[in-house]
């Protein structure tokens, strides 16, 4: 009797003291999340300098524009519409009125100032979270002002990684082959362009074909397939000086070339008498080494980010599929099972995924899979598609398309497309010409 | 009423069964340019010499000699067998329908499948040489699988 | 052989016959409609009710304004507590219950004389716990929803009786409110625990006083920064959809509130 009346009374007690409701979120929206980039704060004497040395009316806004620009492209953020911002930028920048960005919906919000002092650029900028009404984060650097779109690439990258969570990837390069003229006689180049397509620029002329470029970890060189004198070898590029170089001294086609990770080698496949294997060659001592034996083809070797692994296609089995084996070679598995053919795999810069192409059916797919094969995602179809890259912070894939051409053969075109790992934001990359085989740098502000 | 119905549902059935059977899983077409995958047409065909057609082709994704390129090659290895001084390049090409970088490997062995069988007719290995195209040169741009049947090929190319 | 062929002939036939008849798409039966039977959905709040008459419920919507006006009005939580009893009606069992404990406090010899009559009452209990666990059987839904945790409690169902979690209809309001306003931050890694707890404070019309993040210490923690991506998406979404969708009655139960944020779903898809 007693213990009732006291178990009662416990019971009761607990629910006198208001016992918690609990209620599950487990939806939400996947809208862009409203941002508001307030043109950068400049005063008069900086603004005629810059306008001098690059050319520009109002340095302030138009590196405002470039974080728009690429928070927009991202497709995670929704830059909110200048004209209907209420304040200043330079009074914003000192203590903005929340309640006026909270007018215009805006969640977060990106204010700054850009100086020229000592003849380089000083900018500082703050991010602000407008509904709790305090600074997220405050930052300033320094450098030349020709860098000005960098300064630009670089605010967006820790706004984007504040609000996120991930590392971001827009003070970064592209390298992609630029191409034009009728299908049976294409003219291949080799160029490179900011991410967001601005600074293009031809590195080679267009005399022989070249193919599949890309970079070294600190961006400074490329490798790439040249058929310079009608001989398809490996090459090497350095970027500020424009000097090239064949990779070894092989007695026949070298092709595929990636580098490892730490930048010494170069990973590729070497061709003869029918068999392809893949081969490294050490960029400092120049010994080569025999990776994989096999009288098949073995070929688009990718190191793993901690150079501990490679990925590479093979059709041992019978049919192109995606193999993973240790960087010496041994202890080779595959990891591709699915229905088609499996092609150009590349090791996502997070270590997680594979990225790859598969055929199917006649469609060309874009997808990822776990290291050991499970988990295969594919993330958009087309006539014709291949080749991903990723982006530095594994997140973006960039690949290339083709058209089909019509009975007369026209219509052809290849371009650069890019979709988010999610499956989400799929858009065509602009470009002044074709392209074709892109690949991406990492950070270069590290 | 009831009859009538179920005799013509079961009638439709039959008919459709029989439909079924006679249909085919892989259209065997012998389109006059067309044998299985192989493109045996004259099209894109250039001449070494008088007779000797300078190019052989494959199936998709094989690098396998047909009859026909087996015949071709002989008739070439003939006429380098009657000019001793002629070396010669082996073009293996593949068409767009698979990724690149795969399709140089292929452009390779198949030009390597040529050689090979030049050097059974007693050809020495030190006039051939072998270099792969990849996808890069289609002889015919179209999306079509007669026009990627076309550029499926290794083509004898004269070196001097 | 034709022989052979003919007889094969006719027994596949036959049997295609044989499978056409039994096809059950050509043997046309009548097709059977379960008869459509409406059904309403009631309106279960504090007081649990079996469906009441349209008059009674008129008289229970002029006792819910009454009550509104109480828990405007009321100030501080303490007094709050003393009129409880007023707001809720207990069933009278209850009180009594209440008012024993309260005796046996004051008279802890008194506990003696009642622990003779156990069996007597335990009867008694048993009948009126039987009658309350009829009343409440409509309410187990929600119970079980939002009271996963308490399970063990046996009184649990007396306890939401009284002081239940959100309807049904009000929390689905509620979750849909803010539904709209958590912009999901679609950076976030997919093979990780995505779930954010919140604890909030609110004003009776649904402003927030405080928000109180669970799990605090693991915003801060090396390569757990998406945690803090996801919880301040969270708090934006709580601040945005201000003032919160909450029902307007029974301020006492729902003051203190948890939001459970979990990106999981939204993101495996």
């Amino acid at each position: 009797m007693l213990f009732r009346y006291l178990f009662i009374f416990l019971v009761l007690l607990p629910v006198k003291a208001f016992a918690l409701i609990e209620v599950d979120i487990t939806r939400g929206n996947l809208n862009p999340l409203p941002v508001a980039v307030s043109p950068l704060a400049i005063d008069k004497s900086s603004k005629e300098n810059f306008k001098k040395i690059l050319k520009k009316e109002n340095l302030g806004s138009e590196i405002s524009m470039i974080v728009e620009n690429n928070l927009k492209q991202s497709g995670l953020f929704n830059p909110l519409n200048k004209e209907a911002f209420l304040q200043e930028a330079e009074i914003a920048n000192l203590k903005p009125r929340f309640e006026d960005w909270n007018l215009i919906k805006a969640q977060a919000l990106v204010t700054g100032k850009v100086t020229f002092v000592d003849d380089k650029l000083r900018v500082e900028f703050r991010l602000w979270d407008v509904l709790a009404g305090q600074e997220m984060m405050a930052l300033a650097f320094t450098t030349v002002p020709s860098n000005w779109r960098r300064v630009g690439h670089i605010i967006t990258d820790k706004v984007y990684e504040r609000l996120t969570g991930e590392k971001g990837y827009f003070d970064t390069r592209i390298i992609y082959i630029s191409e034009k003229g009728p299908k049976t006689n294409r003219i291949k180049k080799l160029a490179i362009m900011d991410q967001d397509g601005f600074n293009n620029k031809f590195l080679t002329l267009g005399n022989e074909l070249v193919l599949t470029p890309r970079f070294s970890p600190t961006n400074q060189m490329v490798t790439y397939l040249s058929y310079f004198k009608n001989l398809p070898r490996v090459y090497l590029l350095d970027i500020e000086t424009g000097m090239q170089e064949v990779v070894g001294d092989f007695p026949g086609m070298t092709f595929a070339p990636r580098f490892s990770p730490d930048g010494k080698k170069i990973i590729m496949s070497f061709a003869k008498d029918g068999n392809s294997d893949i081969y490294t060659m050490d960029l400092e001592n120049r010994i080569v080494e025999r990776i994989s034996n096999h009288p098949s083809i073995d070929t688009s070797p990718s190191y793993s980010p901690d150079g501990k692994y490679i990925t590479f296609n093979s059709d041992r089995s019978g049919y192109q599929q995606i193999y993973v084996m240790n960087s010496n070679g041994k202890n080779v598995k595959r990891i591709s099972f699915g229905n088609g053919l499996y092609g150009t795999p590349v090791w996502s810069p997070r270590g997680d995924l594979i990225a790859f192409t598969k055929l199917h059916k006649g469609k060309f797919y874009i997808g990822v899979m776990r290291t050991d094969g499970t988990g295969e995602r594919l993330l958009t179809e087309n006539f014709y598609q291949e080749a991903p890259s990723w982006s530095p912070n594994g997140r973006v894939l960039i690949f290339y398309r083709e058209t089909k051409t019509n009975a007369k053969g026209e219509g052809f075109s290849a371009k650069l497309w890019s979709i988010d790992l999610t499956g989400y934001n799929e858009k065509m990359v602009e470009t002044e010409t074709d392209a074709s085989d892109p690949s991406w740098s990492s950070i270069l502000s590290n | 009423m009831k009859l009538s119905k179920t005799l013509k549902n079961g009638f439709l059935i039959l008919v459709a069964s029989i439909v079924l059977t006679a249909c085919a899983t892989q259209k065997k077409t012998t389109t006059g340019q067309l044998q299985g995958d192989v493109y045996t047409g004259s099209d894109s065909v250039e001449y070494l010499a008088s007779g000797v057609p300078d190019r052989v082709f494959f199936a998709t994704n094989e690098t396998v000699l047909t009859t026909a390129s087996r015949e071709t090659l002989r008739k070439q290895a003939t006429w380098l067998r009657k000019n001793s001084d002629i070396n010669v390049v082996l073009e293996g090409h593949a068409d767009e329908r698979g990724t690149r970088e795969y399709n140089l490997a292929l452009g390779e062995r198949r030009a390597n499948s040529a050689k090979d069988y030049l050097m059974t007719y007693g050809i020495s290995s030190n006039r051939i040489s072998v270099l792969s195209y990849g996808k890069e040169k289609p002889v015919d741009s179209g999306s079509n699988p007669l026009a990627w049947s076309k550029n499926r090929r290794s083509v004898t190319v004269k070196a001097n | 052989m034709n022989r052979n062929v003919v007889v094969s002939f006719g027994l596949h036939t036959l049997l295609l016959i044989i499978t056409a008849m039994s096809l059950p798409f050509l043997a046309k039966k009548p097709i059977d409609l379960p008869p459509i039977i409406s059904v309403e959905l009631i309106q279960i709040t504090d007081k649990t009710n079996i469906p009441f008459a349209p008059k009674a419920k008129k008289v229970i919507e002029k006792v819910k304004e009454k009550e509104k006006k109480l828990v405007s009005e009321q100030a501080p939580p303490k007094k709050i507590k003393k009129q409880k009893s007023d707001t809720v009606p207990l069933p009278d069992e209850k009180i009594e219950k209440i008012k024993k404990i309260k005796d046996k406090k004051q008279n802890p010899e008194k506990v003696e004389t009642e622990i003779k009559q156990i069996s007597e009452f335990e009867k008694k209990e048993l009948f009126d716990s039987n009658n309350i666990a009829a009343l409440i059987d409509k309410s187990k839904v929600e119970s079980a929803e939002t009271s996963k945790k308490l399970d063990k409690i046996t009184q649990d169902q007396d306890k939401e009786m009284d002081f239940g979690g959100l309807t049904l209809s009000e929390e689905d309001a509620l979750k849909a409110q803010i539904f709209g306003c958590w912009s999901i931050p679609l950076g976030l890694p997919f093979n990780e625990d995505l779930l954010v707890r919140i604890k909030l404070q609110l004003k009776p019309d649904g402003s927030i006083v405080k928000t109180e993040i669970l799990d605090h210490a693991r915003m801060n923690r090396p390569g757990q920064g998406f945690y803090k991506v996801l919880a301040e998406s969270a708090l934006r979404a709580i601040k945005l959809c201000q003032p919160l969708r909450v029902p307007s009655t029974g301020y006492e139960r729902w003051k203190n509130m948890q939001l459970n944020f979990d990106a999981r779903e939204m993101l495996e898809g």
